[in-house]
C-alpha cells in the first residue's frame, strides 16, 4: 500500500485534485488543501522534506510583489468605470446609424462596436449588457433573425478576452512566465483577424440568408441635415482629409522626433506599429480638430453624421492610446498603461457627469471582490504546486504528454480540444491557473514559443464564454434580453461563433505569424528592459543611455531578442 | 446556538466593515501608479517607494478582503454537481469544505506567514531596493488577512450549520441591491428612458 501510493503519489495527487474541485468548495481552499494534505502525505512517507510548509509565505509574499497582477485591478476598475460613462452606449447609436441601412448593417455595428470596446477594456459582461438593451431590441424591431443577432452580440462581447488588454492574457503572461507586453502584441493581430472572421460570417449569412440580416429603411436614420439629407459626402470628405494629413504627417521626420523624445533617445527608424499608432493619433486629432471648430464656430462645414461621428469614437480612440498605445510605444509598462487607462476613464466619467458617489463605490467594491478572488486562486494554486512539484508531478505530466502520438501537433490538438471541453465547465480564471502551467512546462520543452501559445490558449478560452448552457456571455445577455427571444434561440445563436473560434485556433496553428508578426520588434525588447530597470536600478536615470545600447543589437538578429526574453524569465523565476 | 449566530453577525459586520474602507485604496494605486507613470515618462525622475507602495496597496486590497470575499460568496466553484445538490446539499458542502480546506489551510498559512512578520518585524528588514519601504506592514498584511478569512470561515460554518438546524432562513448572507450586471442594465434603461422623454436626437428608431 504504501509503496504504491510512493510509486504513484503525483497521479493520485492529480486525481484527488479533481475529485475535490469537482464537490464545488471554492476551487481556491480546495487546491490549497490538496497541497496541504498531499505534503502532509509526502512528509510522512519521506517524499518531501518536513521543512516545506515553511516555504509557503515565500510562495505568498511572490504572489504579493507581483507586478504583473497588480494590472488585473486596474483594467477591471477601467472596464467597471467605463461602462458607466455611457460610451457604449453613444457609440451603438451611431455607428447603428451610419451603418444600419446596408444589409446587415446593424450586426456590423454590434461587431464594431464589439471589437472597439474590446480594445480599450477587459469585461466581457458590459459589452454583452449594452449591446442586448441597445442593438438587440433594434435588430428585432427591423426583423433580424433571432439566433443571428443574439449570437453576434454574445460573440462581439467576448472580443474583450483576446483583444489586448484584457485580464485573461495577464493571467496568462504570469503564468508562462512571458511579459503581459508580448502577450498584448501576439493577440492583437489575431484579434482582429478573429473580429475580420465574423464580418465575413454576417457577410456570408447576408448573401445567403439575406432576410436574418434586412438593411433598415432610410427613416431610422435620426441624425441628419434640417434638408433631409445624410450627411454622409461630408463624412467621407473629413475621413480622407484627416488620413491624408496623417500620411502626409508621417512622411515627415516629425515622427521619430516625437519617438525619441518620448525615449528620450535618438530613434531614427519608426517601426510599423509604433507608425500605425502615431498616424491613427494623427487622424483622429486632425478630425477631431475639424469636428470641434465646425461646432464651436457654427461653421456648417460639417454634416451632424460626421460632427456625431466623430465625437463618439474620440473617446475610445484616446483611451485606446493611453493603454494599448503607450504599451506599445513602449512609453508605459503594462501596468502603468492599466492605471492611466482607469485614470482616463475616470476623467471622461466625471467629465460627463456620469459618475455618482454610489457607482465609484460599486466599481471600487467589485474591483476588489474580483481581485481578491482571482488571486486567491492564484494563492490556491501556488500552495497545490508547492507540493505537486516536490513529488515531481509536473514529470508526470510532462512524460504524458511529451510522448504523445503526433509529436509537436498532437500535442496542440490534445491540448486544444483539452480546453474546447474543459471551457464548458471551467471559467477562463480557472482554466488558466490550472490547467495552464500543467501544460505550460511540456510546451516549453517541445520547444513551442510560449507567447504564441499563451494567444492560442486565449482564442480558445474564448469559447468558455460562448458554451451553452453555462457561458457567461450567454447568461448576461439571456438576463437582459426581451422575452421574445428564447433561451435556445440564445444558444443556437453562439453555435455559429463557437465554430468560427474552431477555425481560428486551427488558423492560428497553421499560420503562426499571425501571432509572430507584432513581436520581434525593437521595441518589444525596450518595454522589459524598462520594466526591469525601474525596478532593479537604483538610479533610473541611467536607463536611457543603456538602451541606446541595447536597442540596435536587438533589432539585428531574433537571437538577441530571445535572450531579452530570457532575461524576463529570470526575472519572473526569482520574482516567484 | 443564539451566541454562535451572534458571534457570526459580529464577524460579517467586522469584514463589512474593513471591506468599506479598503475599496477606497482601488482609487489610490491607481492615481499613484499613473501619476508615477506620468511623472516617470514627465520628469525623468522615479522612486523604489513609489513603485513598491503599489503592491503594498495591491496586497493589502485582496488580503484585507479576503474574509469580505467569503462573505460575498465570490469565489469561484465548479457547480457541476452542487448545482444538483440543492440548498440543503449545498450547505453539507460547504461544511465539510470550511472544516476541511479552508481551515486548514489557512490557519497553517496564518501560523507560518506570523512567523515570518515577527522576525522582519524584529530585524527592521527593508526592501533591497535603494529607497525602499519597510517590509513589516507588508508582511503583517499576510497573518492579518489570514485571521479574517478565518473568522469568516467560522461564520459561515455557523451560518450553514444555522441554515441545516433551521435557525437561519438562508445559508448565505443576501446580498441587499443589486448585482453590478443588474445595476450597469438598470443604469441603461434609465438612461435611455429619460433621452426618450428629451426627445433627443437619439429618441427616433431607438
Amino acid at each position: 500500500m504504501i509503496a504504491f501510493l510512493t510509486a504513484n503519489i503525483a497521479p493520485l495527487m492529480f486525481g484527488a485534485m479533481v475529485l475535490l474541485l469537482l464537490l464545488g468548495y471554492p476551487v481556491a481552499f480546495s487546491l490549497a488543501a490538496c497541497g496541504v494534505i498531499f505534503g502532509l502525505v509526502g512528509i510522512e512517507l519521506n517524499l518531501l522534506p518536513a521543512t516545506l510548509f515553511q516555504a509557503m509565505p515565500d510562495r505568498i509574499w511572490g504572489v504579493m510583489s507581483n507586478d504583473t497582477m497588480l494590472a488585473i485591478p486596474f483594467f477591471t476598475f477601467m472596464g467597471l468605470i467605463l461602462e458607466r460613462s455611457g460610451m457604449a452606449e453613444d457609440l451603438l447609436d451611431t455607428i447603428g446609424q451610419l451603418f444600419g441601412p446596408i444589409r446587415g448593417g446593424l450586426a456590423f455595428a454590434v461587431i464594431f462596436v464589439g471589437a472597439m470596446l474590446a480594445a480599450t477594456t477587459g469585461v466581457v459582461a458590459a459589452s454583452v449588457i449594452s449591446m442586448g438593451l441597445i442593438s438587440l431590441p433594434i435588430m428585432l424591431r427591423y426583423g433580424y433573425d433571432k439566433r443571428l443577432a443574439s449570437g453576434v452580440i454574445a460573440a462581439s462581447g467576448t472580443l474583450a478576452q483576446i483583444i489586448p488588454p484584457s485580464l485573461v492574457l495577464i493571467v496568462m503572461a504570469d503564468q508562462l512566465g512571458r511579459s503581459v507586453g508580448d502577450m498584448y502584441k501576439g493577440a492583437f493581430v489575431p484579434g482582429l483577424v478573429l473580429t475580420g472572421l465574423y464580418t465575413l460570417y454576417v457577410i456570408g449569412v447576408t448573401i445567403v440568408r439575406p432576410k436574418w440580416a434586412p438593411a433598415l429603411p432610410a427613416e431610422a436614420r435620426t441624425i441628419r441635415e434640417d434638408n433631409g439629407d445624410v450627411g454622409l459626402r461630408s463624412l467621407f470628405v473629413l475621413v480622407a482629409v484627416a488620413v491624408a494629413a496623417a500620411l502626409a504627417f508621417m512622411n515627415t521626420a516629425l515622427p521619430a522626433a516625437i519617438m525619441s523624445a518620448m525615449r528620450r533617445d535618438v530613434v531614427e527608424h519608426v517601426a510599423l506599429d509604433e507608425a500605425i499608432v502615431i498616424g491613427m493619433c494623427v487622424w483622429a486629432l486632425v478630425a477631431y480638430v475639424c469636428a470641434q471648430a465646425n461646432s464651436s464656430f457654427k461653421l456648417g462645414l460639417l454634416s451632424r453624421m460626421a460632427e456625431r461621428f466623430t465625437f463618439v469614437l474620440i473617446p475610445p480612440l484616446a483611451l485606446i492610446f493611453l493603454v494599448l498605445g503607450t504599451i506599445f510605444l513602449g512609453v508605459a509598462t503594462p501596468t502603468e498603461g492599466g492605471a492611466m487607462g482607469a485614470s482616463g476613464a475616470l476623467f471622461m466619467a466625471l467629465a460627463r457627469k456620469r459618475l455618482s458617489l454610489a457607482q465609484l463605490r460599486q466599481a471600487m467594491e467589485s474591483t476588489a471582490r474580483l481581485t481578491t478572488f482571482v488571486v486567491f486562486i492564484l494563492i490556491g494554486s501556488r500552495v497545490f504546486s508547492l507540493t505537486f512539484y516536490g513529488v515531481d508531478g509536473h514529470l508526470w505530466v510532462e512524460h504524458l504528454l511529451v510522448n504523445m502520438p503526433g509529436g509537436h501537433l498532437g500535442f496542440l490538438i490534445f491540448v486544444n480540444v483539452l480546453i474546447f471541453v474543459l471551457a464548458f465547465f471551467l471559467d477562463f480564471f480557472e482554466l488558466s491557473f490550472i490547467v495552464v502551467p500543467l501544460l505550460a512546462p511540456v510546451a516549453e520543452k517541445l520547444g513551442i514559443d510560449l507567447v504564441w501559445f499563451g494567444v492560442l490558449l486565449g482564442i480558445n478560452m474564448q469559447t468558455s464564454f460562448m458554451h451553452p448552457p453555462f457561458g457567461f456571455a450567454l447568461f448576461y445577455l439571456r438576463s437582459v434580453a426581451p422575452r421574445a427571444i428564447r433561451t435556445t434561440d440564445i444558444y443556437w445563436g453562439a453555435v455559429p461563433f463557437v465554430l468560427i473560434q474552431i477555425i481560428m485556433v486551427c488558423l492560428v496553428i497553421a499560420f503562426p505569424q499571425l501571432v509572430n508578426v507584432g513581436l520581434d520588434k525593437t521595441q518589444e525588447v525596450d518595454v522589459d528592459k524598462v520594466e526591469i530597470n525601474i525596478q532593479d536600478d537604483s538610479q533610473p536615470a541611467e536607463v536611457p543611455s543603456e538602451l541606446a545600447g541595447s536597442a540596435p543589437a536587438a533589432e539585428e538578429s531574433a537571437p538577441a531578442s530571445d535572450a531579452g526574453n530570457d532575461d524576463i524569465m529570470k526575472s519572473f523565476g526569482s520574482a516567484k | 446556538m443564539p451566541v454562535f449566530l451572534r458571534f457570526s453577525r459580529g464577524v460579517d459586520a467586522l469584514n463589512e466593515w474593513i471591506a468599506g474602507r479598503v475599496i477606497w485604496l482601488v482609487l489610490l494605486v491607481t492615481l499613484i501608479s499613473a501619476g508615477n507613470a506620468i511623472v516617470r515618462k514627465v520628469f525623468n525622475t522615479s522612486s523604489n517607494s513609489l513603485l513598491e507602495i503599489q503592491w503594498y496597496l495591491f496586497s493589502a486590497i485582496f488580503l484585507l478582503c479576503a474574509g469580505y470575499a467569503l462573505l460575498r460568496n465570490a469565489h469561484v466553484r465548479i457547480d457541476l454537481i452542487t448545482s444538483r445538490l440543492g440548498a440543503r446539499g449545498t450547505a453539507w458542502v460547504d461544511i465539510l469544505g470550511t472544516l476541511f480546506f479552508l481551515l486548514p489551510a489557512a490557519a497553517m498559512i496564518a501560523w507560518f506567514s506570523w512567523g515570518v512578520f515577527v522576525e522582519a518585524w524584529q530585524s527592521g528588514e527593508v526592501s533591497a531596493n535603494q529607497g525602499g519601504l519597510i517590509f513589516w506592514p507588508a508582511r503583517l498584511l499576510v497573518p492579518v488577512g489570514f485571521g479574517l478569512l478565518i473568522l469568516q470561515g467560522l461564520s459561515e460554518l455557523i451560518k450553514r450549520v444555522g441554515f441545516l438546524t433551521g435557525h437561519l432562513a438562508a445559508p448565505v448572507t443576501q446580498v441587499d441591491g443589486p448585482s453590478e450586471e443588474e445595476a450597469l442594465a438598470e443604469e441603461i434603461r434609465r438612461t435611455r428612458k429619460l433621452d426618450a422623454n428629451e426627445g433627443s436626437a437619439e429618441g427616433g428608431a431607438q
